[in-house]
């Protein structure tokens, strides 16, 4: 599974090289225009960043599914499972990466900002942030930012889980039609129609779960437990698509 | 090597070694390439060479020593069979030839006389290489 | 001794019959020819028996193993086109056969390319065809494994080259290998065969021992190839 993830890096190690130097330039180009530049880039590296890198975990795992160099994947003693996996853990790897480096930007040009505008950073105004997060005095701590990630983390998979289902349909059970990347896409959207019915089912089953507690500053247990069906729905459905994938992979595929 | 396809491989394979047997190039006791050696060697399938080494040990051509490979016979005799063998091929091929278009036996052995005359001389000019290195 | 089994293989696409009723046996230590023209179905029986595809119904057994992706580890294939990653440099691509095939033999490889003139420390979209043609070949027989399957390795080849990969394959035979070349340059490539396997339209055509072919036919291969083909 390492090997197989490590592989996927290595394909679009220069994709990823040429994205980072372009963005270190950007944003140093960007700075020299002021304030004002690097707030647009703040803004906007996200944007282009999060649209780049869908087309990219589509490219990742459509091209394996498409392309000839496919076979070099396929042709490895490796099940689909464990083939569709690892296309999984190198998209979300990815994405913490994105957020990672997105992070450091926002270091480097808000530090930039402040500095700029004559204000010094005061470690002091830090520590008292963080302190104040920490205690919970804003009506929420480090652990809502955390359930608030993970949920999104979740959110990601399922979508990936979805759209390389979708995929995997396409290339198994209507191998031989035409409009591959037309077919696919009306495949996602059946998909996520089905599991919106599903999951819409499901909430409403739900109602009284949710009149249980309050949703104004909910404390961190209401708030895990408010998000827990979300989740819950995003873990089965992942699951459940995962499993689907990997069985057509291994029994159903044409390439 | 060159083969011509549409003969099997490993009766010209045989033919080769034959030639090569009564010219001497191979001599009595010579250790044949391993049947894997050859196939390399003449850009042929391994089991075409395993086949002709085993229809030549059953003409008694060839011999395998369990352990050290296959060698050229050592019977100077069956060697002498074989070159006439071939001969006898050739005659027999010559002469139905011949007979089909007409000859006699008298007009067949003058064309034959003639015929040797001629490469003869053709062979002190060196026009024709002295294939026969015997 | 068998080595691989098929029986009754189907493969339809769509409503298009790909393979009809294919049963074949095949031993190890030989070389098989997979003989037809384009649309036979040479590369869809390879594919199925490389797990690339599957069957309509009809079984594929190695070795007494039914095909899953376990069997992919006894199998090395060929595909036709240049299926290496673009921005793989040569080496790159040894690499990552070593990493993937534990029967990959990387000093084999190494040695190979050597040998036939493939710089390992090329780029593969920048190589000659005929030099990506030596490499994919190269990297294929230089696994030890049961099943060695060349899906039209002299295509788009030069003739020098063609005589080294021919090369290769002669020098590859093992006793417990089965090698099967697919082409349609039946000329180029007979005189390495054991038994050729003619597909015509999906459908076993003929099957047999290379030689005797030759002898009840009177002809070559390639005549017989001719033969079989004349109204395709």
């Amino acid at each position: 599974m390492l090997k197989l993830i490590k592989y996927e890096f290595a394909k679009k190690y220069k994709l990823i090289s040429i994205t980072l130097i372009i963005s270190v330039l950007l944003n140093l180009f960007l700075i020299t225009r002021g304030e004002a530049g690097s707030g647009v880039f703040i803004v906007f590296f996200p944007m282009v960043m999060s649209i780049f890198y869908m087309v990219d975990i589509i490219k990742m795992y459509s091209d394996d599914l498409n392309k000839k160099s496919g076979y070099m994947l396929f042709m490895t003693p490796n099940s689909g499972y464990k083939i569709i996996v690892s296309k999984l853990i190198t998209a979300v790897i990815e994405g913490l990466a994105i957020m990672l480096l997105y992070f450091i930007f926002i270091l480097i040009n808000g530090s930039y900002i402040i500095f700029t505008s004559g204000n010094y950073v005061n470690f002091k105004d830090i520590i008292y942030t963080i302190n104040h997060l920490l205690s919970g005095s804003f009506g929420f701590n480090l652990f809502h930012v955390f359930m608030v990630l993970l949920t999104a983390l979740l959110f990601l998979i399922s979508f990936l889980t979805t759209a390389y289902t979708a995929m995997t349909i396409r290339k198994s059970i209507f191998s031989e039609i035409k409009f591959g990347g037309a077919l696919s896409f009306l495949i996602f959207l059946l998909l996520n129609w089905g599991i919106s019915y599903i999951s819409s089912r499901f909430f409403d089953l739900l109602t009284p779960y949710y009149g249980s507690f309050s949703m104004m500053r909910p404390t961190a247990a209401e708030f895990t437990r408010i998000l827990l069906p979300i989740n819950a729905m995003s873990i089965i459905q992942s699951v459940i698509l995962t499993l689907c994938s990997g069985y057509l992979l291994e029994n159903k595929i044409n390439l | 090597m060159e083969f011509n396809n549409n003969i099997p491989i490993y009766i010209q394979v045989m033919e080769k070694i034959k030639q090569e047997i009564v010219t001497s190039r191979l001599k009595p006791g010579d250790k044949m390439p391993s049947s894997r050696d050859y196939s390399v060697e003449l850009g042929i399938n391994f089991n075409t060479v395993a086949r002709v080494y085993k229809e030549m040990e059953m003409e008694e051509l060839l011999f395998t020593k369990r352990g050290l490979g296959t060698f050229v016979t050592e019977s100077s005799d069956r060697v002498e069979r074989l070159r006439f063998e071939m001969a006898k091929k050739q005659i027999e091929l010559f002469v139905s030839g011949m007979r089909q278009i007409g000859y006699t036996k008298k007009d067949m052995i003058k064309f034959i006389e003639m015929e040797n005359d001629y490469m003869e001389g053709e062979f002190k000019h060196g026009i024709i290489k002295n294939r026969k290195s015997e | 001794m068998e080595l691989l089994k098929i029986e009754n293989l189907n493969k339809k696409y769509n409503n298009k019959i790909a393979l009809s009723n294919i049963s074949l046996s095949l031993d190890s230590g030989k070389i098989y020819g997979l003989l037809g023209p384009n649309g036979s179905g040479k590369t869809t029986l390879m594919k199925i028996i490389a797990g690339l595809h599957r069957q309509t119904f009809g079984d594929v057994f190695i070795n007494g193993e039914a095909l899953s992706y376990k069997t992919k580890a006894k199998v090395s294939y060929m595909p036709t086109e240049n299926f290496l990653y673009d921005s793989f440099k040569v080496k790159d691509a040894v690499k990552f056969y070593t990493e993937m095939y534990e029967d990959f033999s990387e000093e084999n490889a190494f040695n190979l390319l050597k040998e036939i003139g493939v710089d390992t420390e090329f780029r593969i979209s920048k190589l000659s065809s005929g030099l990506v043609g030596k490499l994919k070949v190269a990297l294929a027989l230089s696994r030890n494994t049961d099943i060695y399957m060349l899906d039209e390795p002299l295509n788009g080849v030069d003739v020098l080259s063609r005589d080294v990969i021919i090369d290769l394959i002669t020098r590859s035979y093992g006793e417990n290998k089965t090698i099967i070349i697919s082409t349609h340059l039946v000329n180029e490539i007979e005189k390495i065969l054991d038994s050729v396997i003619f597909l015509k339209d999906g459908n076993l055509e003929l099957s047999g021992n290379a030689e005797e072919l030759r002898i009840s036919h009177e002809k070559s291969i390639e005549g017989i190839y001719k033969e079989v083909y004349k109204n395709a």
